[in-house]
Protein backbone atom coordinates (compact mmCIF):
# COMPACT_ATOMS: atom_id res chain seq x y z
CA UNK A 1 0.00 0.00 0.00
CA UNK A 2 2.82 2.41 1.02
CA UNK A 3 4.42 1.12 -1.79
CA UNK A 4 1.47 2.11 -4.37
CA UNK A 5 1.21 5.35 -2.88
CA UNK A 6 4.67 6.40 -2.97
CA UNK A 7 5.01 4.50 -7.19
CA UNK A 8 1.79 6.91 -7.76
CA UNK A 9 3.29 9.94 -6.56
CA UNK A 10 7.13 9.20 -8.18
CA UNK A 11 5.35 8.86 -11.95
CA UNK A 12 3.08 11.46 -11.12
CA UNK A 13 6.11 13.99 -10.17
CA UNK A 14 8.62 12.67 -13.08
CA UNK A 15 5.77 13.70 -15.55
CA UNK A 16 5.36 16.62 -14.26
CA UNK A 17 9.63 17.35 -14.20
CA UNK A 18 9.15 16.14 -18.03
CA UNK A 19 6.28 18.82 -18.46
CA UNK A 20 7.82 21.95 -16.95
CA UNK A 21 9.96 24.14 -18.85
CA UNK A 22 10.43 27.81 -20.53
CA UNK A 23 8.89 26.15 -23.66
CA UNK A 24 5.10 25.80 -22.90
CA UNK A 25 4.43 23.16 -25.75
CA UNK A 26 7.56 20.50 -25.08
CA UNK A 27 6.20 17.30 -23.48
CA UNK A 28 6.15 13.85 -23.42
CA UNK A 29 4.11 14.27 -26.64
CA UNK A 30 6.29 15.76 -28.56
CA UNK A 31 8.33 12.88 -28.89
CA UNK A 32 5.55 11.43 -31.25
CA UNK A 33 4.76 15.09 -32.72
CA UNK A 34 6.73 15.71 -36.05
CA UNK A 35 7.95 19.01 -34.13
CA UNK A 36 12.02 18.05 -34.26
CA UNK A 37 12.91 21.48 -32.25
CA UNK A 38 10.56 20.22 -29.35
CA UNK A 39 11.85 16.36 -29.92
CA UNK A 40 15.62 17.81 -29.22
CA UNK A 41 14.56 19.85 -26.04
CA UNK A 42 12.77 16.85 -24.77
CA UNK A 43 15.88 14.57 -25.18
CA UNK A 44 18.44 17.39 -24.39
CA UNK A 45 17.27 19.13 -22.00
CA UNK A 46 14.02 17.50 -20.05
CA UNK A 47 14.74 14.04 -20.02
CA UNK A 48 18.58 14.44 -19.09
CA UNK A 49 17.27 16.63 -16.61
CA UNK A 50 14.62 14.55 -14.65
CA UNK A 51 16.50 11.68 -14.70
CA UNK A 52 19.68 13.43 -13.30
CA UNK A 53 17.33 14.74 -10.36
CA UNK A 54 16.13 10.85 -9.65
CA UNK A 55 19.81 9.38 -9.83
CA UNK A 56 21.29 11.90 -7.70
CA UNK A 57 18.13 11.80 -5.47
CA UNK A 58 18.85 8.17 -5.06
CA UNK A 59 21.89 8.09 -4.86
CA UNK A 60 22.41 10.36 -1.94
CA UNK A 61 19.79 9.07 -0.18
CA UNK A 62 21.76 5.32 -0.40
CA UNK A 63 25.04 7.04 0.75
CA UNK A 64 23.21 8.69 3.60
CA UNK A 65 22.14 5.33 4.60
CA UNK A 66 25.09 3.43 4.40
CA UNK A 67 26.76 6.43 6.09
CA UNK A 68 24.18 6.34 9.28
CA UNK A 69 25.04 2.38 9.23
CA UNK A 70 28.64 2.19 9.27
CA UNK A 71 28.81 4.78 11.72
CA UNK A 72 25.92 3.76 13.68
CA UNK A 73 24.79 7.61 14.24
CA UNK A 74 21.38 8.33 12.57
CA UNK A 75 22.96 11.86 12.01
CA UNK A 76 26.10 10.56 9.92
CA UNK A 77 25.66 12.14 5.76
CA UNK A 78 27.80 13.42 2.84
CA UNK A 79 26.70 16.75 4.03
CA UNK A 80 27.01 16.26 7.88
CA UNK A 81 30.46 14.72 7.68
CA UNK A 82 32.89 16.97 5.70
CA UNK A 83 31.96 14.57 1.97
CA UNK A 84 30.30 17.34 -0.14
CA UNK A 85 32.75 19.95 1.20
CA UNK A 86 35.88 17.85 0.71
CA UNK A 87 34.34 16.81 -3.33
CA UNK A 88 34.25 20.85 -3.51
CA UNK A 89 37.56 21.40 -2.41
CA UNK A 90 39.05 18.59 -4.89
CA UNK A 91 37.02 20.08 -7.73
CA UNK A 92 38.28 23.44 -7.16
CA UNK A 93 41.91 22.27 -6.89
CA UNK A 94 41.57 20.53 -10.31
CA UNK A 95 40.85 23.42 -11.56
CA UNK A 96 42.87 25.70 -10.22
CA UNK A 97 45.74 23.64 -11.36
CA UNK A 98 44.82 21.72 -14.50
CA UNK A 99 42.27 24.37 -15.84
CA UNK A 100 39.29 23.38 -17.63
CA UNK A 101 39.21 19.66 -17.95
CA UNK A 102 36.36 17.28 -18.62
CA UNK A 103 33.76 16.40 -16.00
CA UNK A 104 35.01 12.87 -15.54
CA UNK A 105 38.52 14.20 -14.52
CA UNK A 106 37.12 16.68 -12.34
CA UNK A 107 35.24 14.01 -10.64
CA UNK A 108 37.82 12.24 -9.91
CA UNK A 109 39.62 15.00 -8.28
CA UNK A 110 36.19 15.20 -6.05
CA UNK A 111 35.92 11.55 -5.42
CA UNK A 112 39.64 11.11 -4.11
CA UNK A 113 39.75 14.26 -1.79
CA UNK A 114 35.79 12.87 -0.92
CA UNK A 115 37.10 10.11 0.14
CA UNK A 116 40.11 10.87 2.16
CA UNK A 117 38.15 13.59 3.75
CA UNK A 118 35.66 11.46 5.30
CA UNK A 119 38.43 8.91 6.12
CA UNK A 120 39.76 11.61 8.38
CA UNK A 121 36.36 12.47 10.01
CA UNK A 122 35.50 9.30 10.61
CA UNK A 123 39.34 8.55 11.73
CA UNK A 124 39.13 11.60 14.27
CA UNK A 125 35.27 10.69 14.97
CA UNK A 126 36.36 7.33 16.36
CA UNK A 127 39.30 8.62 18.31
CA UNK A 128 37.13 11.34 20.07
CA UNK A 129 34.53 8.59 21.47
CA UNK A 130 31.74 11.21 21.41
CA UNK A 131 28.90 9.84 23.21
CA UNK A 132 25.92 12.06 22.12
CA UNK A 133 25.13 11.69 18.96
CA UNK A 134 23.84 14.87 18.47
CA UNK A 135 27.32 16.53 18.33
CA UNK A 136 28.84 14.08 15.43
CA UNK A 137 26.76 16.49 12.92
CA UNK A 138 27.58 19.59 14.56
CA UNK A 139 31.14 18.57 14.46
CA UNK A 140 30.84 17.30 10.95
CA UNK A 141 29.58 20.62 9.13
CA UNK A 142 32.28 22.72 11.36
CA UNK A 143 34.43 20.00 9.80
CA UNK A 144 33.18 20.74 6.55
CA UNK A 145 33.34 24.49 7.40
CA UNK A 146 37.23 24.51 7.82
CA UNK A 147 37.15 22.61 4.59
CA UNK A 148 35.06 25.19 2.79
CA UNK A 149 37.61 28.42 4.08
CA UNK A 150 40.32 26.39 2.91
CA UNK A 151 38.91 26.18 -0.80
CA UNK A 152 37.67 29.73 -0.24
CA UNK A 153 41.16 30.71 0.51
CA UNK A 154 42.81 28.92 -2.59
CA UNK A 155 40.07 30.81 -4.95
CA UNK A 156 41.49 33.87 -3.48
CA UNK A 157 44.94 33.37 -3.73
CA UNK A 158 43.90 31.73 -7.78
CA UNK A 159 41.01 34.88 -8.40
CA UNK A 160 38.22 31.76 -8.77
CA UNK A 161 36.03 32.82 -6.22
CA UNK A 162 33.16 33.08 -9.17
CA UNK A 163 34.31 29.49 -9.81
CA UNK A 164 33.80 28.11 -6.90
CA UNK A 165 30.31 30.31 -5.80
CA UNK A 166 29.35 28.35 -9.25
CA UNK A 167 30.23 24.60 -7.86
CA UNK A 168 28.46 25.49 -4.59
CA UNK A 169 25.24 26.22 -6.13
CA UNK A 170 23.26 23.02 -6.38
CA UNK A 171 21.08 23.38 -9.43
CA UNK A 172 20.07 20.69 -12.48
CA UNK A 173 19.76 23.75 -14.76
CA UNK A 174 23.54 23.50 -15.94
CA UNK A 175 23.55 21.40 -18.88
CA UNK A 176 26.62 19.57 -19.86
CA UNK A 177 27.87 17.60 -17.08
CA UNK A 178 24.83 15.98 -16.58
CA UNK A 179 26.00 12.84 -18.23
CA UNK A 180 28.10 12.43 -14.60
CA UNK A 181 25.40 11.43 -13.05
CA UNK A 182 24.97 8.39 -14.36
CA UNK A 183 28.22 7.08 -12.94
CA UNK A 184 26.21 6.95 -9.88
CA UNK A 185 24.49 3.92 -11.30
CA UNK A 186 27.33 1.92 -10.58
CA UNK A 187 28.17 2.24 -6.82
CA UNK A 188 24.18 1.86 -6.49
CA UNK A 189 24.62 -1.77 -7.98
CA UNK A 190 27.23 -2.55 -5.82
CA UNK A 191 25.20 -0.77 -2.57
CA UNK A 192 21.90 -3.12 -3.63
CA UNK A 193 24.35 -6.40 -4.01
CA UNK A 194 26.33 -5.16 -0.46
CA UNK A 195 22.83 -4.52 1.08
CA UNK A 196 22.36 -7.02 3.75
CA UNK A 197 25.98 -6.68 4.97
CA UNK A 198 25.64 -2.95 5.38
CA UNK A 199 22.65 -3.64 7.51
CA UNK A 200 24.47 -6.01 9.72
CA UNK A 201 27.14 -3.69 10.41
CA UNK A 202 24.89 -1.55 11.69
CA UNK A 203 24.60 -4.24 14.33
CA UNK A 204 28.21 -3.53 15.32
CA UNK A 205 31.57 -4.74 14.55
CA UNK A 206 31.59 -7.96 16.60
CA UNK A 207 27.84 -8.72 15.65
CA UNK A 208 29.15 -8.05 11.97
CA UNK A 209 32.71 -10.22 12.90
CA UNK A 210 30.30 -13.25 14.26
CA UNK A 211 28.85 -13.92 11.65
CA UNK A 212 32.37 -14.34 9.39
CA UNK A 213 31.88 -10.37 7.56
CA UNK A 214 35.26 -8.88 7.28
CA UNK A 215 34.01 -5.58 8.15
CA UNK A 216 36.76 -3.64 7.24
CA UNK A 217 36.13 -4.52 4.12
CA UNK A 218 32.56 -3.93 4.14
CA UNK A 219 33.72 -0.11 5.47
CA UNK A 220 35.68 0.96 3.13
CA UNK A 221 33.35 -0.59 0.24
CA UNK A 222 30.69 1.76 1.83
CA UNK A 223 32.59 4.52 1.98
CA UNK A 224 33.65 4.38 -1.50
CA UNK A 225 30.18 4.22 -3.07
CA UNK A 226 29.65 7.04 -0.93
CA UNK A 227 32.10 8.64 -1.24
CA UNK A 228 31.55 7.75 -5.98
CA UNK A 229 27.96 9.25 -5.42
CA UNK A 230 28.43 12.16 -3.50
CA UNK A 231 31.63 13.36 -5.90
CA UNK A 232 29.82 12.23 -9.06
CA UNK A 233 26.24 14.16 -8.12
CA UNK A 234 28.67 17.30 -6.66
CA UNK A 235 30.44 17.64 -10.37
CA UNK A 236 27.26 17.03 -12.28
CA UNK A 237 24.97 19.49 -10.12
CA UNK A 238 26.54 20.74 -6.85
CA UNK A 239 25.16 20.20 -3.81
CA UNK A 240 22.22 18.71 -2.75
CA UNK A 241 21.86 19.37 0.94
CA UNK A 242 20.56 17.50 3.84
CA UNK A 243 19.48 14.63 1.46
CA UNK A 244 21.82 11.92 2.48
CA UNK A 245 20.81 12.96 6.05
CA UNK A 246 16.91 14.08 6.16
CA UNK A 247 15.64 11.44 3.61
CA UNK A 248 17.43 7.84 4.88
CA UNK A 249 15.71 9.38 8.88
CA UNK A 250 12.62 9.61 7.17
CA UNK A 251 12.57 6.27 4.87
CA UNK A 252 13.67 3.78 7.73
CA UNK A 253 11.12 5.23 10.07
CA UNK A 254 8.25 3.76 7.53
CA UNK A 255 10.41 0.97 5.60
CA UNK A 256 12.88 0.00 8.22
CA UNK A 257 16.62 -0.26 8.35
CA UNK A 258 16.70 -3.74 6.48
CA UNK A 259 18.27 -2.53 3.64
CA UNK A 260 17.95 -5.62 1.46
CA UNK A 261 13.79 -5.03 1.55
CA UNK A 262 13.95 -1.08 1.87
CA UNK A 263 16.98 0.38 -0.51
CA UNK A 264 14.06 0.87 -3.56
CA UNK A 265 11.75 2.46 -1.22
CA UNK A 266 14.38 4.37 -0.04
CA UNK A 267 15.49 5.80 -3.28
CA UNK A 268 12.18 6.59 -4.64
CA UNK A 269 11.28 8.52 -1.23
CA UNK A 270 14.83 10.49 -2.17
CA UNK A 271 13.32 10.76 -5.82
CA UNK A 272 9.83 12.30 -4.73
CA UNK A 273 11.75 14.32 -2.20
CA UNK A 274 13.92 16.57 -4.55
CA UNK A 275 11.53 15.94 -7.82
CA UNK A 276 8.82 18.00 -5.56
CA UNK A 277 11.67 20.29 -4.88
CA UNK A 278 12.72 20.94 -7.79
CA UNK A 279 9.46 21.80 -9.48
CA UNK A 280 9.28 23.96 -6.87
CA UNK A 281 12.20 25.78 -7.78
CA UNK A 282 10.72 26.00 -11.55
CA UNK A 283 7.73 26.86 -10.86
CA UNK A 284 8.24 29.63 -7.78
CA UNK A 285 9.52 32.74 -10.61
CA UNK A 286 8.27 30.31 -13.78
CA UNK A 287 9.39 30.86 -16.43
CA UNK A 288 13.19 31.65 -14.29
CA UNK A 289 14.34 29.14 -11.92
CA UNK A 290 15.50 29.05 -8.65
CA UNK A 291 18.66 27.44 -7.55
CA UNK A 292 17.42 23.48 -6.13
CA UNK A 293 19.92 23.95 -3.64
CA UNK A 294 18.14 26.89 -2.03
CA UNK A 295 14.62 24.80 -1.99
CA UNK A 296 16.35 21.75 -0.55
CA UNK A 297 18.02 24.04 2.14
CA UNK A 298 15.02 25.41 3.49
CA UNK A 299 12.92 22.23 3.48
CA UNK A 300 15.72 19.86 4.35
CA UNK A 301 16.98 22.38 7.13
CA UNK A 302 13.85 22.83 8.82
CA UNK A 303 13.30 18.75 8.78
CA UNK A 304 16.73 18.75 9.93
CA UNK A 305 16.37 20.70 13.10
CA UNK A 306 13.37 18.85 14.41
CA UNK A 307 15.62 16.01 14.03
CA UNK A 308 18.03 17.41 15.96
CA UNK A 309 15.74 18.65 18.34
CA UNK A 310 14.16 15.35 18.78
CA UNK A 311 17.47 13.73 18.72
CA UNK A 312 18.76 15.65 21.88
CA UNK A 313 15.44 15.05 23.68
CA UNK A 314 15.02 11.83 22.80
CA UNK A 315 18.30 10.65 23.70
CA UNK A 316 17.55 11.40 27.19
CA UNK A 317 14.15 9.69 27.20
CA UNK A 318 16.29 6.68 25.76
CA UNK A 319 18.73 6.81 28.71
CA UNK A 320 16.40 7.02 31.23
CA UNK A 321 14.62 3.67 30.22
CA UNK A 322 18.10 2.15 30.33
CA UNK B 1 35.79 -29.72 20.07
CA UNK B 2 37.40 -26.26 21.25
CA UNK B 3 41.24 -26.38 23.18
CA UNK B 4 42.79 -23.18 23.97
CA UNK B 5 46.60 -23.49 24.73
CA UNK B 6 48.80 -20.96 26.42
CA UNK B 7 47.09 -17.93 25.63
CA UNK B 8 48.44 -14.85 26.51
CA UNK B 9 47.01 -11.44 26.12
CA UNK B 10 48.40 -7.92 26.91
CA UNK B 11 46.69 -4.84 26.69
CA UNK B 12 48.01 -1.03 28.30
CA UNK B 13 46.38 0.43 30.57
CA UNK B 14 44.61 2.46 27.94
CA UNK B 15 42.31 -0.41 26.31
CA UNK B 16 39.36 -1.46 27.18
CA UNK B 17 40.22 -5.16 27.44
CA UNK B 18 41.22 -7.24 29.98
CA UNK B 19 44.55 -8.72 30.31
CA UNK B 20 44.80 -12.76 30.27
CA UNK B 21 48.08 -14.76 30.61
CA UNK B 22 48.89 -18.04 29.94
CA UNK B 23 45.44 -19.86 30.08
CA UNK B 24 44.53 -23.25 28.46
CA UNK B 25 41.31 -24.82 28.67
CA UNK B 26 39.56 -27.24 26.98
CA UNK B 27 35.55 -26.92 26.03
CA UNK B 28 33.44 -29.93 27.55
CA UNK B 29 31.11 -30.88 24.36
CA UNK B 30 27.83 -31.04 24.84
CA UNK B 31 28.03 -28.98 28.39
CA UNK B 32 27.20 -25.76 29.66
CA UNK B 33 30.52 -23.63 30.80
CA UNK B 34 30.26 -21.23 33.09
CA UNK B 35 32.65 -18.30 33.32
CA UNK B 36 32.93 -16.54 36.58
CA UNK B 37 35.52 -13.99 38.09
CA UNK B 38 34.93 -10.47 39.47
CA UNK B 39 35.38 -7.69 36.63
CA UNK B 40 38.51 -7.55 34.83
CA UNK B 41 39.65 -10.70 35.66
CA UNK B 42 39.57 -11.67 31.57
CA UNK B 43 36.89 -13.50 30.84
CA UNK B 44 35.35 -11.21 27.75
CA UNK B 45 38.59 -10.97 26.65
CA UNK B 46 38.71 -15.23 26.90
CA UNK B 47 35.62 -15.61 25.14
CA UNK B 48 36.95 -13.23 22.27
CA UNK B 49 40.28 -15.19 22.09
CA UNK B 50 38.33 -18.09 21.53
CA UNK B 51 35.92 -17.46 19.27
CA UNK B 52 38.89 -15.97 17.26
CA UNK B 53 37.07 -12.34 17.21
CA UNK B 54 40.45 -10.96 18.43
CA UNK B 55 43.40 -12.89 17.48
CA UNK B 56 45.73 -14.68 20.39
CA UNK B 57 48.69 -12.46 20.58
CA UNK B 58 50.48 -15.57 21.88
CA UNK B 59 48.93 -19.54 22.18
CA UNK B 60 46.49 -20.64 20.24
CA UNK B 61 43.14 -21.86 19.95
CA UNK B 62 41.83 -25.01 17.70
CA UNK B 63 38.52 -26.01 16.61
CA UNK B 64 38.60 -29.39 15.86
CA UNK B 65 42.01 -29.86 15.81
CA UNK B 66 43.20 -27.46 13.31
CA UNK B 67 44.08 -23.73 14.53
CA UNK B 68 41.40 -21.64 14.17
CA UNK B 69 43.45 -18.51 12.14
CA UNK B 70 44.08 -20.95 9.38
CA UNK B 71 40.37 -21.03 9.28
CA UNK B 72 38.64 -18.72 6.77
CA UNK B 73 36.40 -16.26 9.04
CA UNK B 74 33.19 -17.41 7.12
CA UNK B 75 34.42 -21.17 8.06
CA UNK B 76 34.27 -19.97 11.74
CA UNK B 77 31.15 -18.26 11.76
CA UNK B 78 29.80 -21.66 10.56
CA UNK B 79 31.16 -23.70 13.73
CA UNK B 80 31.02 -20.59 16.30
CA UNK B 81 28.03 -17.97 17.39
CA UNK B 82 29.25 -15.37 19.71
CA UNK B 83 26.80 -13.45 21.30
CA UNK B 84 27.69 -10.20 22.86
CA UNK B 85 26.96 -8.38 26.24
CA UNK B 86 25.37 -5.37 24.83
CA UNK B 87 23.68 -4.73 21.67
CA UNK B 88 22.54 -0.91 21.34
CA UNK B 89 19.86 -0.83 18.57
CA UNK B 90 20.65 1.76 16.33
CA UNK B 91 18.89 0.10 13.43
CA UNK B 92 15.16 -0.30 13.11
CA UNK B 93 14.94 -3.78 12.08
CA UNK B 94 12.48 -6.70 12.60
CA UNK B 95 12.75 -10.13 14.48
CA UNK B 96 12.45 -12.09 11.36
CA UNK B 97 15.33 -9.80 10.00
CA UNK B 98 17.43 -10.24 12.50
CA UNK B 99 17.19 -13.96 12.67
CA UNK B 100 17.37 -13.93 8.19
CA UNK B 101 21.01 -12.33 9.46
CA UNK B 102 22.08 -15.55 11.97
CA UNK B 103 21.84 -17.20 7.86
CA UNK B 104 24.71 -15.24 6.44
CA UNK B 105 27.47 -17.43 6.97
CA UNK B 106 25.57 -20.06 5.06
CA UNK B 107 24.26 -18.22 2.26
CA UNK B 108 25.64 -14.62 2.17
CA UNK B 109 22.57 -12.99 2.47
CA UNK B 110 20.39 -14.62 -0.36
CA UNK B 111 18.29 -16.58 1.30
CA UNK B 112 17.16 -19.92 -0.59
CA UNK B 113 14.39 -22.26 0.65
CA UNK B 114 16.09 -24.22 3.47
CA UNK B 115 17.60 -21.00 4.88
CA UNK B 116 13.94 -20.12 5.38
CA UNK B 117 12.86 -23.08 6.65
CA UNK B 118 15.44 -22.61 9.16
CA UNK B 119 14.70 -19.35 9.84
CA UNK B 120 10.74 -20.79 10.54
CA UNK B 121 12.25 -23.17 12.74
CA UNK B 122 14.15 -21.19 14.84
CA UNK B 123 11.31 -18.03 15.39
CA UNK B 124 9.10 -21.47 16.60
CA UNK B 125 11.33 -22.90 18.98
CA UNK B 126 11.95 -19.39 20.25
CA UNK B 127 8.27 -19.17 20.72
CA UNK B 128 8.66 -15.80 19.12
CA UNK B 129 5.98 -16.56 15.96
CA UNK B 130 3.37 -14.09 16.64
CA UNK B 131 6.32 -11.56 17.45
CA UNK B 132 8.31 -12.36 14.10
CA UNK B 133 7.18 -9.40 12.29
CA UNK B 134 7.66 -6.66 15.06
CA UNK B 135 10.25 -4.10 15.56
CA UNK B 136 13.24 -4.89 17.55
CA UNK B 137 12.44 -1.76 19.18
CA UNK B 138 8.73 -2.34 19.56
CA UNK B 139 9.88 -5.57 21.93
CA UNK B 140 10.87 -6.21 26.04
CA UNK B 141 14.04 -6.63 26.64
CA UNK B 142 13.75 -10.80 26.99
CA UNK B 143 11.92 -11.12 24.19
CA UNK B 144 14.81 -8.96 22.25
CA UNK B 145 17.10 -11.65 24.00
CA UNK B 146 15.12 -14.47 22.67
CA UNK B 147 15.17 -13.44 19.45
CA UNK B 148 19.28 -12.70 19.66
CA UNK B 149 19.25 -16.01 20.43
CA UNK B 150 17.07 -17.11 17.46
CA UNK B 151 19.23 -15.15 15.44
CA UNK B 152 22.17 -17.35 16.56
CA UNK B 153 20.22 -20.87 16.60
CA UNK B 154 19.84 -19.99 12.88
CA UNK B 155 23.70 -19.66 12.40
CA UNK B 156 23.24 -23.36 13.04
CA UNK B 157 26.88 -23.73 14.92
CA UNK B 158 27.75 -26.38 17.65
CA UNK B 159 29.27 -23.90 19.61
CA UNK B 160 27.65 -20.83 21.01
CA UNK B 161 29.25 -18.31 23.34
CA UNK B 162 27.00 -16.06 25.12
CA UNK B 163 28.99 -12.88 27.29
CA UNK B 164 26.32 -12.03 30.13
CA UNK B 165 22.98 -12.79 28.37
CA UNK B 166 21.29 -12.21 31.84
CA UNK B 167 22.29 -8.04 31.55
CA UNK B 168 19.60 -5.95 32.10
CA UNK B 169 17.25 -9.00 32.14
CA UNK B 170 15.07 -9.31 35.21
CA UNK B 171 14.35 -12.46 37.97
CA UNK B 172 11.69 -14.14 35.45
CA UNK B 173 13.29 -13.29 32.09
CA UNK B 174 16.54 -14.39 33.57
CA UNK B 175 15.64 -17.61 34.63
CA UNK B 176 13.63 -18.02 31.29
CA UNK B 177 17.13 -17.55 29.26
CA UNK B 178 18.85 -20.05 31.59
CA UNK B 179 16.47 -22.52 30.47
CA UNK B 180 16.46 -21.89 27.26
CA UNK B 181 20.34 -22.08 27.30
CA UNK B 182 20.04 -25.63 28.84
CA UNK B 183 17.47 -26.61 26.31
CA UNK B 184 20.19 -25.71 23.69
CA UNK B 185 21.96 -28.26 25.23
CA UNK B 186 20.02 -31.04 25.87
CA UNK B 187 17.45 -30.84 23.02
CA UNK B 188 19.58 -29.87 20.11
CA UNK B 189 23.26 -30.72 21.64
CA UNK B 190 24.80 -27.58 21.29
CA UNK B 191 28.06 -26.61 23.35
CA UNK B 192 27.65 -23.47 25.76
CA UNK B 193 30.35 -20.94 26.90
CA UNK B 194 28.61 -18.31 28.68
CA UNK B 195 29.92 -15.50 31.13
CA UNK B 196 27.92 -14.99 34.27
CA UNK B 197 27.36 -12.75 36.43
CA UNK B 198 25.25 -14.27 39.20
CA UNK B 199 27.26 -17.32 40.61
CA UNK B 200 24.30 -18.32 41.56
CA UNK B 201 22.71 -19.45 38.07
CA UNK B 202 26.12 -20.77 37.13
CA UNK B 203 25.65 -23.28 40.67
CA UNK B 204 22.33 -24.06 39.16
CA UNK B 205 22.51 -24.50 35.53
CA UNK B 206 26.10 -25.29 34.54
CA UNK B 207 27.66 -28.30 34.32
CA UNK B 208 31.24 -27.07 34.33
CA UNK B 209 32.48 -23.67 36.28
CA UNK B 210 35.97 -22.26 35.04
CA UNK B 211 36.71 -19.49 37.87
CA UNK B 212 39.14 -16.73 36.58
CA UNK B 213 41.35 -14.64 38.72
CA UNK B 214 43.32 -11.66 37.57
CA UNK B 215 44.01 -12.97 33.81
CA UNK B 216 44.51 -16.74 34.92
CA UNK B 217 42.05 -19.63 35.54
CA UNK B 218 42.18 -20.03 39.50
CA UNK B 219 40.05 -23.14 39.46
CA UNK B 220 37.93 -25.42 36.98
CA UNK B 221 35.42 -28.04 37.91
CA UNK B 222 31.89 -29.46 38.63
CA UNK B 223 29.89 -26.57 40.53
CA UNK B 224 30.07 -28.24 43.52
CA UNK B 225 33.97 -28.13 43.24
CA UNK B 226 34.03 -24.33 42.67
CA UNK B 227 31.05 -22.87 44.50
CA UNK B 228 33.72 -23.07 47.82
CA UNK B 229 34.31 -20.48 50.19
CA UNK B 230 37.61 -21.49 49.53
CA UNK B 231 37.66 -20.69 45.61
CA UNK B 232 35.29 -18.17 45.70
CA UNK B 233 36.25 -16.14 48.78
CA UNK B 234 39.65 -15.35 47.02
CA UNK B 235 38.44 -14.87 43.35
CA UNK B 236 36.03 -12.40 44.53
CA UNK B 237 37.93 -11.00 47.34
CA UNK B 238 34.83 -11.08 49.73
CA UNK B 239 33.49 -13.37 52.29
CA UNK B 240 31.26 -16.03 50.92
CA UNK B 241 28.94 -18.42 53.03
CA UNK B 242 28.02 -21.37 51.34
CA UNK B 243 25.08 -23.50 51.89
CA UNK B 244 23.05 -26.63 50.24
CA UNK B 245 19.84 -26.61 48.35
CA UNK B 246 18.98 -29.50 46.92
CA UNK B 247 22.13 -31.00 46.25
CA UNK B 248 23.76 -28.24 45.21
CA UNK B 249 25.34 -25.35 46.42
CA UNK B 250 24.36 -21.74 46.43
CA UNK B 251 26.31 -18.68 47.88
CA UNK B 252 25.33 -15.91 49.92
CA UNK B 253 27.66 -12.81 49.65
CA UNK B 254 25.60 -10.46 52.24
CA UNK B 255 27.43 -9.12 55.34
Amino acid sequence: MKRLIMSTTFLILTLLSLEIGAMSEVGLSSLFSGDEMARFIFLHSRLPRTLAVILAAAGLSVAGLIMQSISRNKFMSPTTAGTTDAAALGLLISFVFLGHMSGYIQAIFAFIFALAGTLLFTAVINRLKIREVVYIPLLGMMYGGVLGAVATTIAFQFEAQQVLNQFNMGTFARLGNFDLVYVVIAPLVVAVIYATRFSIIGLGEDFAKNLGLNYNRVVMVGLVIVSLISASTFVAVGPLPFVGLIIPNMATSFYGDNLKKSIFDLMMFGAVFVLACDIASRLIIFPFEMNVSVTISLVGGVIFMVYLIRGMYGGKKSRKAA
Amino acid sequence: MIEVKNISQTYDSRSERDTITDVSLTVRENTITALIGANGAGKSTLLSVMTNLIPAKKGNVTIDGVDVRKIKTSEVAKKVAFLKQTHQLSIKITVRDLVEYGRFPHCGGRLKDTDHAKVNECIDYMNLEELSEKYLDEISGGQRQRAFIAMILAQDTPYIFLDEPLNNLDIKYSVEMMKIVHKLVSELDKTVVIVLHDINFAAAYAGHIVAMKDGKIYKEGTPNEVITTEVLNPVFDHDFHITEHDGKNICLYYD
